[in-house]
Formats: C-alpha cells, structure tokens, sequence
C-alpha cells in the first residue's frame, strides 16, 4: 500500500496553526480521520488487529534547508495482523507535521462529540468525561489534543481505550492511564514530559509518540514489549538504552536529540527504520546487528570518517542510506567509497543508485587503493632514505669531531633498527617486501638505487644525489646510457671534497651531461680546491651550500670560480645569474696571478706542474712557437683552443693535501742524494780552491827556487855545455 | 765583488752566508724530479733558467714552505710575489679575514702553515678578535714583519717575557730580605699595570740579541729609531711599530712604501691586455 519510505523530519510542529482556541469550557471535539471512509473508521472491538488507523501524514522537515521530498508514511506491523496508515499525498501548504485531525476542515463534520472535564475532589486532577453516545461511537479512541492541560487527567470508565492523543498539551509527567491497560496508540507530541514514566501497565501499547518533550533518558520501557513504533524526536536525549528488549520496534525515530553516538541496539530485532538525523552523531556501530534494518538516516550529523560507521557495510539488510548534511558527505570520496563499501544499498541519500554509479565506484576505489598503495610504498622510502641519510650525517659529524663519541648507544641501536632494511649494495631497488607485493612498475621518478647504511645513491630524473663518501663508488657501475646522459645535476653531500676530486674523472667519462654541481658538507675550505673542478668538461652552475663549506664564507670565492673556471662560460653560482661585472671583477681581481703563474715561471717548472696531458700540448706549442702561423689542422687548433683558453690559468692545480704530502716525502730522498751529491761537489771545490790558494801561497817561493836553480846550472858555460850533451845521449 | 771582506771568509761559511748550497741542491733536486722533459731542452739551460729565476724572485711559486722558508731572498721574494699577485685586491678596497688572507697564501704555497698568518693577524688586529676583517695594506707589512724575522721575533717574545716578569736577562738578581716569589708578584704587577716594558731596557737586550745571533735581524740603527720614541712599549706595540716603519720595510726591500703599494704600472698594464 503505502510505499516504502523514511520518515520525515519530525521536527516542525505536529499540525496546523492551533485553532481558535475554545473557551474554558473545556468542550473538546473528538477529531477524527478526517479522510478515512466510514467503513473504514476503526471499530472497537474484540479484535483490534483489523483496525486501520487513519493516515498520519508525515511531512519534511519545516527548516528551508531540507530537500527530502515528502515522506510517504509508513508501515508497520501490530500484532500478527498489518495496520497499515494510508498516505495522504498532498502536499501540504503549510510547514510542519499535518496529522489529518484536521481540526477546521473537519471540525464541522464531526459535531456533536462532547467531552466534559469537570474538577475532581482532588485538586490537581481532572476527571475526563465524555457522554455516553461518543464513548459508544468513539469508544476506542480519545483525543485531548491542544487543551492546555498540565497534567493528564484521570479518565474514568474507559477501560477499552486503544487510542489516546494528547498532542499540544503541556503535560510534565504522563500519569494517570494506568487503568488504560488495552491502549495500542499513546500520542503525546508536543507537551513538557521530562520523564518516561507511567507505562508500566500498558503492555499492549504498539505506538508511543513522544516527540518534541523534554525527555533526557530513555527508560522505564520495560514492559512495553509490544512497542512497534516509538518516536522520540525533539527531545534531550544524550544516549540510546534500555531499548534492547523492544524485538518488535520497527521504527525508532531519535531525530533531533542529542546523541554523539550509536551503540546499544542489540535485541531490536524487528526495527527496519532507524532515524537519527539532526544529531551530533559521530561514530555508529552495533548496527550490523540489526537484522530487519532497511533504512538508516544520518542525515544532519557529525560523521566525517567511513571509520565511524564501518559496521554499516557488515549490515546485510540496509538498503536506504543518508548522510547529507554530515561532513562526510563533502569528501572527494564519499560516493564511491559509500557504494563500494555497502554492496546492498539501492538508494543514497534518497536517490537510487544505478548501475553506472556503482561501477564508477569500483573504480574509483580501486585507484584510490593504488594511490594509497603507491604513496605508502613512497613514503616507505622517503623514511628509509631519510634514517640513512641521518646516519651519514652523523657519521659525518663524528669525522669532522664536531660531537663526541659519546651516543655510542644511540648508534647501536640505530645500526639495529636499519638492519632490517640493509642491503647487499649490489642489487638495484632492493627494499624489503613490506608491504606485500613491490609494483615492479615504479611508475614515480625516485627510483631509489644501491642502499646501505652508510651511503646513499639516489636518481632523481635530471640529479644524482650522492650521500656519504661510500657514494663515490658507484661512478664505478655501469649505467645506462640513458640514465646517465639525462642527468644534468650532481649533488655531494657529507663527502670530503678531497675524495670528489678523485672521482672526477670517472664522473666526466660516466655522466657527460652533467653540468650543476651541488657540494653541501663538503668541506671546502680553500680556494684552491677550486681549481681541481678546471678538469671537468662543462659546468654551467655551481651550488655551494653555506652548511659545511666554511669557503663560502670568503668574501671573494665568487670571484676566484669566476676566475679560475672562465673557460666554462658560467651561469649561475648559489642560484644568482652571473653578470659581466662579475667576470669583469674577477679578472681584474685575478688576472695578474693567472699572468704570473704562467708568464713567470720558468718553463721546466710549468711542464712539472701542468702533468703528463698537458706537457705534451706544451711541448707541442713551444715547438710551433717558431713555426708559421700558416699551417693549420685540426690538432693544431684543438690543441692550441684547449691549451689556449687554460695555459693561462692551468698551473692553479689543486694537489688534495695527502697527494702534496706523499710527494713531498717522495722527495725527501732525492733531496737527501742532492745534499750529499752537492756537498761532494763542494768538498771537491774547497779542496781545489784550498790548493789553489796554498798554490799561490808558495809559487812565489818556489818561482824563486826554480830561477835560482837555474842560473846556479848556467853559471859556468862550459860545464853546462857537456851537462847538456851528456844528457842527450843519455836519453838515446 | 772581490772585496777582501768576501775572501776573508773562510769557504763554508762564505757559501752559508750565501745560501748558495741552498739554491745548488735545489736546483739539482729539481733537475732530477724532471729529468725526462729537462733533458729535452738542455741541461745549460735548466741551470740558467733556475738561477734567473732566482734572481728574479719568481723561484718560489708555487713551491713547498720548507723552501720558502728556507733563505731570507726567498722570504723577500715570496712577500713580493704576493703582493704582486694580490695588489688587486688590496685595490679593490676588500677587506677579508685572516682565514682569507691565508687562503691565498695558500694560493701560491699550497703547505703555508696557519700559525704564521695568525701571528701576522695577531699584530694587525692587537687582540684576539681573529674574525676581524683587515686592510691589504695592514696584513701585508704585518706579515711582512712575521715572516721575514720570525726567528728573531720569537727570541724577542721571549725576552718580552723575561722583561715582563721582571728577570733581566742582562744583570744580575740580587735576591733581598723578603722570599724571592714574594719579590716577583709585586713586579709582575707593576709591569702589567704600567703596560710593557722599558724601551731602553729593551732596546739593550736586542742589540746583544742581534750581535750574537746569525739569522736575519732588522738594523739595530733602525730598531733603536723605532724605540726611542717611547717610553715603554708592549710586545705587540713594538711589533706594529716595527711593521710601519719605513726604513726597515726599504732595508728589507721586498715591497715598495706604504703609499705605492697599490701602484705597478708594470703589471697594471698586463692586466688591461687580459
């Protein structure tokens, strides 16, 4: 009959402007039911299953904001037999619930109907009275609606009573209908009760409507195990209990309460519909245990997780869903995660889910666990790289002594913590299978290389990143041609710039491209190690982080790179472009050192310091110095480009200081062999001047002697004469 | 040349005086650290390019401290090389660090020890604010003064020390009735409190210093001009006064007057042709 829907919003007044209010007489007009048809009028009798009462028209709710459309009405079931309360599919004209006692437009229809209150002996209580004929015609059903009453009268002599309405009153405690003990349908909408209480005896009641009290606890409901529907709507209700023994409530209606959570439904084990809008409802659960449940509205509440409510997708029997009005309902997500989570539901937030939908859902769920897959594998190793790239750092520091050794203890346990994701530096992307299967499709740009707990190799699309000294080693791999030449930039970071130098032959041959290089705790603290980068091929950028590089500090290390690396054509240094002036400064600061280093120096000297490459472009330049300029070829011009642009500036070598030492120590034998090699030498000359001079001391002396002794042989002629002859043939 | 003083020297030390076995080994060293390439021009013309250098100040670059260091021309010529080298920033109006300075020592001697730059720092700057930043002008004749004489310097720290302390190293303690330690600590008092030492005092102890000691000293006629103006001097004041005197910076002769420091048209003129 009626179609399946939720109920509406209960919040808005139950009927009409009140009427004209009557006076004090305190004549009361039974309304009826306006819309039924005589026949269908319920009769009193024995068997109450066939009663049909009429149609209670539930409207939507009366605030602007809501767009259900009209609800339908409902059914439910009394007893084995169906009472079904017909619709009534007008649309109202006027806000708020409409129950057909519609006073005016059938106020005149129903004449006749008198009720007396009179003032009892005691005081505080009005005996209700009706005459005789409407207990007849009426006598199942009682209404004493909006007659300001305060407290509940005492009705006497209606024993069969199966309807009572008390809507609009203003009744503080339901007293007094003790005796009703065949009531099925107690209305007291709209009145002042704080308290449940006073129905211990009326074990039949199926409907109890108590919307828009003042009732803050549910409770007292133990008898009432027949309930079928019970409608607390508009009231302070903070919690959901004693409800658990009502396994025939149907419909629970808790709108507008102030419940911040639902649990505690257990045992309702007939209630289909379950309305809990306008709530602060912030997490839902036990609902899976409501096998009958079809409809549940959250409308108006303060869910923003699938969390709080995951037991709805365990619910087997929902079919009718709302959350508007919840933040939920604002995320990105919510459909298709709703959908994909709840299989059963036919119609969200009062619409029908198609087919369509459905599948998008699926789909859209099934990228998102991708994504999250994806992510939480990319945050994995963002961690990783993160905790090794902490432990190079601190290693770092430990070299550079800038803290002590003291956080033994905290190594240790950190070198424990990062076994587990230790490799064998061998294997490429090797981070433990965590979390199931590793996508073999990285399909993000990291691809995170060659991992061990002291160093760290990462390609980044366009940038090699190199952490720890350990790092270097992998310019000893083969790379693809193609992941090479696509590196541009070059990152060192806690490596000894000395150990780069090293490298950065193997770096010029492995990664042409490269033309940014990034040093960071590095330690570069002179400005000539600076002129170890002249070996590269190109650098178009240099970064040099302020963060362990004291050079940086210097006021003029720009202009020495400037200087000493003009033959790359720089761009930019630390990130600021390099302007004319720029250059212009350096080479004034610097050119006179560059002119006499090369200028000035003896040539043995610039063949020892510009090496084995170099000498042989040098000694092929001091021969064609001579030559004719004519005689052009290629080698002639490479040669003289290559030497051309650096012989100027390429005797500004940098030895890293252990080279410098081992050569100087090299040396100290040959200048060992030197001094004594010398020192011979000057023994040799010391003694020949020292005999030189002993020479001239006596030569006088001797000169003397030598003369004397001649003219003493000459003195007489002719003794001399024969001397002579007998010394010529004494030599035959 | 052939000055009878010359021939009166007996040989060795005639060589010593000279250095001239210092240049010898070294150029022989050098000849066999290169001998492939030396040999390819000529071993005449190694020798004869080796001594021009030297003569000409230009043996230096780029070569070991131990060397450098090792005769007062290559002091000389070394202070010279760099002031060549580095007018330009002297020029430019930068005033760097004592760390930069000694970068660019560096520069032209890879192994130049960090101690002297700081001594030399010491003098410019009087205190030990060491990250203050001096003019070219400053270090260089400071540094000038520390490296030339650093022998000499130091046996003059000590004397200052002496003298401080109140222990001249010239007469005789006469201990007097009260303990001797008693004695020392109201001297030591008196000589900080009056900041330095006597001049003429001092100016006694480096001329026996000077006499009997070989190494290179500044004309003790000019050290006696420096302290006759004052009364008492510290250490450091000496020093700074020895570093702006003009006489000594022409008696060493390695770097022009304070006030053409910045001026070498020669060079000035290769430098508008780069």
């Amino acid at each position: 009959m009626a179609a399946d829907s939720g109920l509406g919003d209960e919040g808005p007044p139950h009927g009409r402007a009140p009427p004209e209010h009557t006076p004090a007489a305190f004549s009361i007009r039974l309304v009826s039911f306006p819309h039924l048809r005589p026949a269908e009028v319920p009769n009193c009798g024995p068997t109450w299953e066939s009663i049909r009462l009429s149609e209670i028209l539930l409207l939507p709710a009366a605030s602007p904001k809501s767009r259900w459309p009209q609800a339908e009405g409902y059914k439910f079931r009394a007893g084995p037999a169906e009472v079904e309360f017909k619709l009534n599919k007008e649309t109202p004209s006027f806000p708020g619930r409409l129950l057909q006692h519609d006073l005016e437009r059938n106020y005149s229809s129903r004449q006749g109907d008198h009720i007396n209150l009179v003032s009892s002996s005691m005081p505080s209580f009005p005996i209700l009275q009706r005459s005789s004929e409407e207990k007849i015609l009426y006598s199942d059903r009682l209404t004493l609606e909006r007659q300001k009453l305060t407290v509940c009268p005492i009705i006497d002599g209606e024993e069969h009573l199966r309807l009572l309405n008390f809507q609009h009153n203003f009744i503080t405690r339901i007293q007094n209908i003790s005796n009703l003990q065949r009531l099925i349908f107690l209305d007291l909408y709209d009145n002042q009760i704080e308290e449940i209480s006073g129905l211990s005896t009326l074990r039949s009641l199926r409907v109890l409507l108590l919307g828009k009290n003042r009732i803050k606890k549910i409770s007292n409901l133990e008898n009432l195990k027949s309930l079928d529907v019970l409608d607390l709507h508009g009231n302070q209700i903070t919690k959901i209990e004693n409800v658990n023994h009502l396994c025939d409530l149907r419909v629970l209606n808790l709108a507008r309460n102030l419940l911040s959570h639902v649990d505690n439904l257990n045992g309702l084990d007939s209630l289909t519909e379950l309305n809990l809008r306008h709530n602060q409802i912030t997490f839902v659960r036990d609902v899976d245990n409501l096998p009958c449940l079809q409809r549940l509205f959250l409308s108006f509440n303060n869910i923003s997780t699938f969390e709080s409510v995951c037991c709805l997708a365990d619910s087997t029997s929902l079919s009718d869903i709302t959350f508007d009005g919840n933040p939920i309902a604002q995320e990105s997500w919510y459909k298709h995660t709703i959908l994909q989570n709840m299989m059963q539901l036919r119609q969200l937030d009062m619409k029908r889910i198609t087919e369509e939908e459905r599948r998008m859902a699926s789909v859209v769920a099934k990228k998102e666990e991708e994504k999250k897959r994806e992510s939480h594998k990319q945050s994995l190793l963002k961690e990783k790289k993160r905790l090794i790239i902490n432990n190079v750092a601190r290693k770092w520091d430990l070299q550079q002594h800038r803290i002590t050794n003291i956080a033994t203890n905290q190594d240790g346990k950190d070198s424990d913590s990062q076994d587990h994701c230790q490799n064998d530096g061998s294997t490429i992307s090797a981070f433990p299978e965590e979390t199931g299967s590793l996508d073999s499709g990285l399909t993000s740009a990291l691809q995170g290389l060659s991992v061990t707990d002291t160093h760290l190799v990462e390609v980044d699309g366009d940038t090699l990143s190199l952490y720890g000294s350990g790092a270097l080693e992998c310019l000893d791999r083969n790379w693809s041609v193609q992941t090479a030449g696509m590196v541009t930039t070059v990152s060192f970071t806690f490596i000894e710039f000395d150990e780069i130098v090293q490298v950065l032959p193997k770096l010029k041959i492995k990664f042409p491209n490269s033309l940014h290089l990034k040093f960071k705790e590095t330690n570069l603290v002179m400005l000539q190690q600076f002129n170890a980068l002249a070996e590269l091929r190109r650098v178009d950028q240099l970064t040099v982080d302020p963060q362990g590089n004291p050079v940086v500090n210097f006021t003029l290390w720009k202009y020495y790179v400037l200087f000493r690396l003009s033959h790359f054509n720089m761009q930019k240094i630390n990130g600021t472009e390099v302007t004319q002036n720029d250059m212009i400064m350096a080479e004034r600061l610097f050119g006179i050192l560059a002119h006499v280093a090369s200028s000035e120096l003896p040539q043995y000297h610039l063949i020892s310091i510009l090496g084995d490459a170099r000498k042989k472009q040098f000694r092929y330049l001091l021969e064609t110095k001579g030559k004719k300029p004519g005689i052009v070829n290629e080698e002639n011009n490479d040669s003289k480009r290559l030497v051309g642009e650096s012989t100027n500036r390429a005797t500004l070598n940098y030895t890293t200081r252990d080279f410098y030492n081992e050569k100087l120590e090299e040396i100290k034998e040959k200048k060992k062999f030197c001094k004594m090699y010398i020192e011979d030498l000057v023994k040799e000359a010391t003694e020949i001047n020292m005999k030189n001079e002993a020479l001239q001391k006596l030569w006088p002396q001797m000169f003397i002697e030598l003369v004397r002794d001649a003219v003493m042989e000459i003195r007489n002629k002719n003794s001399y004469m024969k001397l002579c002859l007998q010394q010529i043939t004494d030599q035959k | 040349m052939l000055s009878p003083e010359r021939l009166a020297l007996p040989d060795y030390e005639y060589l010593a005086q000279r250095h001239v076995l210092t240049y010898m080994e070294d150029a022989v060293c050098q000849l066999l650290e290169n001998k492939e390439d030396i040999s390819q021009y000529g071993i005449a013309r190694f020798f004869t390019e080796y001594f021009n250098s030297v003569c000409q100040g230009t043996h230096i670059l780029f070569r070991e401290f131990s060397f450098i260091q090792a005769t007062p021309h290559n002091r000389a010529s070394f202070l010279r090389a760099f002031w060549r080298c580095f007018r330009t920033v002297g020029k430019n109006g930068d005033l760097l660090t004592m760390r930069e300075y000694h970068c660019l020592l560096q520069l032209l001697c890879p192994d130049f020890p960090l101690e002297l730059t700081q001594k030399a720092a010491r003098i410019v700057l009087m205190d030990d604010a060491m990250d203050c930043l001096m003019s070219f002008s400053d270090f260089l004749f400071a540094f000038q003064i520390q490296f030339y004489y650093s022998e000499f310097l130091e046996s003059v720290a000590a004397i200052y020390q002496d003298l401080l302390s109140g222990k001249n190293p010239n007469t005789v303690i006469v201990p007097t009735s009260s303990s001797g330690q008693h004695r020392q600590r109201p001297t030591l008092g008196e000589a900080s409190m009056l900041e330095g030492v006597e001049a003429s005092l001092f100016y006694q102890c480096l001329e026996n210093l000077c006499d009997r000691h070989k190494y290179s000293c500044p004309p003790p006629a000019l050290v006696k001009e420096v302290l006759s103006n004052v009364q008492r001097l510290t250490f450091y004041g000496f020093l700074v006064a020895l570093s702006k005197h003009h006489g000594i910076n022409q008696a060493l002769g390695a770097l022009p007057d304070k006030g053409d420091l910045m001026h070498d048209p020669a060079l000035d003129e290769e430098l508008e042709r780069l």
